[in-house]
């Protein structure tokens, strides 16, 4: 018997919050994807480089969670948990490169809830949007997250 | 060169990206990317929880495969030159796989002194099976 999860989250915005970006967070997350790029790690490189700084690597903003707004949230809206879940797709726009030191607004929504039965059984496919702003409100990145319920 | 400038005047439709190995995974690669992401969803780190999930044991964040193909076109185009990257993740990742990155130049176009070049790319393991499919696009730089 599937699971009934609540699609009336389509629409909710969660609130916004801030991140600041910590240098070393963006050194461990190289480092953890196996990522040896020096604009990435050396400061040296990066106060030489266009940006005065090292810049973080393109899929860096998955870091950038609270949560009251992550998917723990979006589970505890739904009303299911985390053992039913997997991540179907991903997008990142990135307007310019983030950097250690600033700090950025995150504002995510849920967009689109939908079901679909696939060759595993039934799932509800949950589409989020991510806008980060760096804190004059210019948009410097939009996630897009897909997240698969297993019903 | 890994780390070189490509510039768009050197880049063709069905140019391949050069391929990124990575792996074969190990568990301290997933509980370090955990760390660094901030996603300590037990699926990837405790087996028992990922067998009783009906999932067959622990596998890979989807966005670690992710991070690498965006290292892969970080390696060929330069850091900071990603504008969009996105993916379905096709398959599941698993402890010991080796994951290939690849790409193929779909279309280039410039717009206001913005070059852009756009690619499919996908990721696939040690038997050939995608396990990210996608599509990517990059600004470079051009020789003019």
């Amino acid at each position: 018997m599937p699971i009934q999860i609540n699609k009336g989250v389509v629409g909710k915005e969660f609130p916004p919050y801030v991140v600041t970006v910590e240098r070393g967070k963006i050194k461990e997350f190289a480092r953890a994807i196996g990522d040896a790029n020096p604009f990435h790690l050396d400061d040296r490189v990066g106060r030489a480089s266009p940006w005065g700084d090292i810049i973080a690597p393109p899929t860096f903003t998955i870091t950038f969670r609270d949560e009251t707004a992550d998917t723990g949230a979006l589970l505890r809206e739904l009303g299911t948990d985390i053992s039913r879940v997997l991540h179907g797709e991903q997008e990142f726009e990135i307007f310019r490169p983030i950097r250690p030191g600033e700090s950025y607004v995150c504002r995510s929504k849920v967009l689109d809830v939908y079901e679909k039965t696939g060759k595993s059984g039934p799932m509800a496919f949950v589409v989020r949007e991510t806008a980060i702003t760096d804190t004059t409100n210019e948009i410097v990145a939009t996630m897009r997250h897909i997240t698969v319920v297993r019903l | 060169m890994k780390y070189g400038t490509v510039y768009v005047d050197d880049v063709k439709v069905g140019d391949e990206l050069p391929p990124l190995v990575k792996g074969p995974i190990q568990q301290i690669q997933l509980t370090r990317y955990a760390g660094a992401s901030g996603d300590f969803n037990p699926i990837h780190q405790d087996d028992e929880f990922a067998r009783a999930a009906g999932m067959g044991g622990v596998f890979a964040h989807g966005m670690l495969s992710m991070g690498f193909v965006a290292q892969a076109l970080t390696d060929w185009a330069g850091a900071g030159s990603v504008r969009k990257l996105g993916v379905r993740f096709a398959g599941l990742v698993r402890l010991k796989d080796t994951v290939t990155c690849k790409g193929r130049v779909l279309a280039i176009s410039s717009k206001d002194d913005v070059h852009t070049v756009e690619l499919e790319v996908w990721a696939e393991n040690q038997r050939g099976e995608k396990v990210v499919t996608g599509k990517a696009a990059v600004a470079l730089p051009s020789r003019a």
